[in-house]
């Protein structure tokens, strides 16, 4: 019954009041003519109420005028009489037009990207591959091609055994395989020196295959051999027999630098004053609210994020991105003699450690200061290490 | 056209006496229930509320304590109060209501 009210109503059906001496032959016209009435309700002796189909009520026409009846419509109820109402409101049309489009382009983009199974330091390599691609939030999914992209990822990243990407809804979903280095493969048939690759003075030396040239505690030059790959034979009618020379030289290294002490500093100082930029941030797209263009020649950029939070604590990449920026000023500050000494150490410090390799342990540092030329005063500081300087050099035949 | 072609069956059912003609009485031969052949009409009453009749022919008189249905085999009467009508087709009628009789040839 409920499924036979619900059909009526999508269909849409009105009340009707007729009125007249004969009801009875107005029925009785009307279900011959397969007009469907029903609740037919008695209101008094000459009038009765009841339930007819749009289409039955235009069929009606005959029936009432046979019977001698009057028919007027009391309601029209169902569903193409309430959508009718918003026919004429454009306001309404628009509405709807606009929010089904909103849904259709927030259904059709990527909102999230996702990635699963590999190491945290090669996320930024493989951002960078979508980034190339410009594929980030806000990307449409119909022009993304998961295949093509999982073997972009492969090809660009390194260390990639496998990609899967895979689109589910409005998330991108890249799943890696990390592959595990294959160990360098050493040729027993090619033959191999161990060179200094830098000066030092040797400690330790662990030799595990080859000749060695040297003893410990000798001072060597870059470049020197250090273990050949030419075996010689204790019985010289053997000769000489090629192998992959291997070992671990550790040695003393120095490294040296000196700089002239300036007695002026430069330092950078925030002024206070500060302009705000303000963005509406839509997933990756910023779009400039207020600011305007930023008054200082100088300044650092400070920037805050206010994004709007969804339920069960869920972050929407809608938001508000604020730059803050702060002005800066350089000022020439005059030290004293100490502390551009240390100044200067400090930038001498920072220059080596750069230049060093990363296995190579500071077992000591020696900090000298000397006069130069023109009232320059020069700090000299030399980091004594320790590592490995062991290279290899294929042996020229 | 439709009109006439009623009142033509109209007049051949008065002409005819309402017993049993040789169609219905082969059916009862084969035992088809009356009313799947001829136009016997079924009564179905459900419970106290609601009368099922189908076959009839139209309805004779509809007030709010009394409705006449014609049928092939005279007038059915239903008797109650706050009848309605609460589905009428070409083929049955579902009479709703507080019913006390069910009358036939009233």
């Amino acid at each position: 019954m409920f499924l036979v009210h619900l059909w009526n109503y999508i269909r849409g059906y009105v009340i009707i009041i007729v009125t007249g001496k004969g009801i009875e032959r107005f029925i009785n016209i009307c279900s011959k003519r397969q007009i469907l009435l029903w609740d037919i309700v008695r209101a008094d002796m000459d009038s009765a109420s009841m339930k007819a189909s749009i289409r039955g009520f235009r069929l009606m026409r005959p029936a009432a005028r046979k019977s001698g009846c009057r028919v007027h419509i009391k309601k029209r109820c169902g569903l193409p009489f309430f959508l009718y109402r918003f026919k004429r409101r454009k306001g309404f049309k628009l509405g709807l037009f606009i929010f089904s489009a909103l849904l259709i382009l927030s259904v059709s983009i990527i909102w999230d990207i996702e990635i699963i199974g590999c190491k945290p330091e090669m996320i930024p390599q493989v951002m960078n591959v979508l980034n190339v691609d410009n594929i980030g939030r806000g990307s449409f999914k119909y022009k993304l091609n998961p295949k093509d992209i999982a073997t972009k990822l492969v090809l660009n990243v390194d260390q990639i055994a496998w990609a899967g990407v895979e689109i589910k809804g409005v998330k991108l979903f890249i799943t890696i395989k990390d592959s595990i280095e294959p160990p360098v493969l050493i040729k027993n048939d090619e033959s191999f020196n161990i060179v200094a690759q830098r000066d030092g003075f040797v400690k330790s030396m662990e030799v595990y295959a080859g000749n060695a040239l040297i003893k410990e505690g000798e001072t060597v030059k870059k470049g020197q051999v250090l273990v050949s790959g030419k075996l010689e034979s204790k019985n010289p009618e053997f000769g000489t027999r090629d192998v992959h020379a291997l070992g671990r030289i550790i040695a003393r290294t120095w490294y040296e630098n000196s700089l002239p002490v300036s007695m002026i500093y430069t330092q950078r100082l925030k002024t206070g004053k500060i302009h705000k930029t303000v963005y509406i941030r839509f997933l990756d797209r910023r779009f400039k609210v207020s600011g305007g263009n930023l008054p200082y020649e100088m300044y650092e950029t400070e920037t805050v994020e206010k994004l709007i939070t969804g339920p069960f604590g869920l972050k929407l990449p809608i938001g508000l991105t604020i730059d803050n920026s702060y002005e800066i000023v350089e000022k020439q500050v005059d030290l004293t003699l100490d502390e551009a000494i240390a100044v200067a150490v400090e930038t001498a410090k920072e220059e080596l450690r750069k230049l060093m390799p990363e296995d190579c342990i500071v077992i000591d540092e020696i900090v000298k200061h000397y006069d130069g030329e023109n009232n320059t005063k020069y700090i000299q500081v030399v980091f004594e290490c320790e590592e490995d300087i062991a290279g290899l050099e294929p042996v020229l035949q | 056209m439709r009109r006439g072609f009623y009142r033509l069956k109209g007049a051949k059912d008065n002409k005819k006496d309402p017993g049993e003609s040789l169609g219905e009485r082969l059916a009862r031969l084969f035992d088809i229930p009356g009313d799947v052949y001829g136009n016997r009409p079924k009564v179905t009453a459900i419970g106290r509320g609601e009368v099922l009749i189908e076959n009839f022919k139209g309805i004779m008189d509809f007030q709010s304590g009394m409705i006449r249905i014609n049928t092939n085999n005279g007038v059915i009467k239903v008797t109650g109060e706050a009848l309605n009508i609460r589905e009428i087709t070409n083929e049955e009628i579902i009479i709703g209501g507080k019913i006390s009789n069910i009358d036939y040839d009233a």
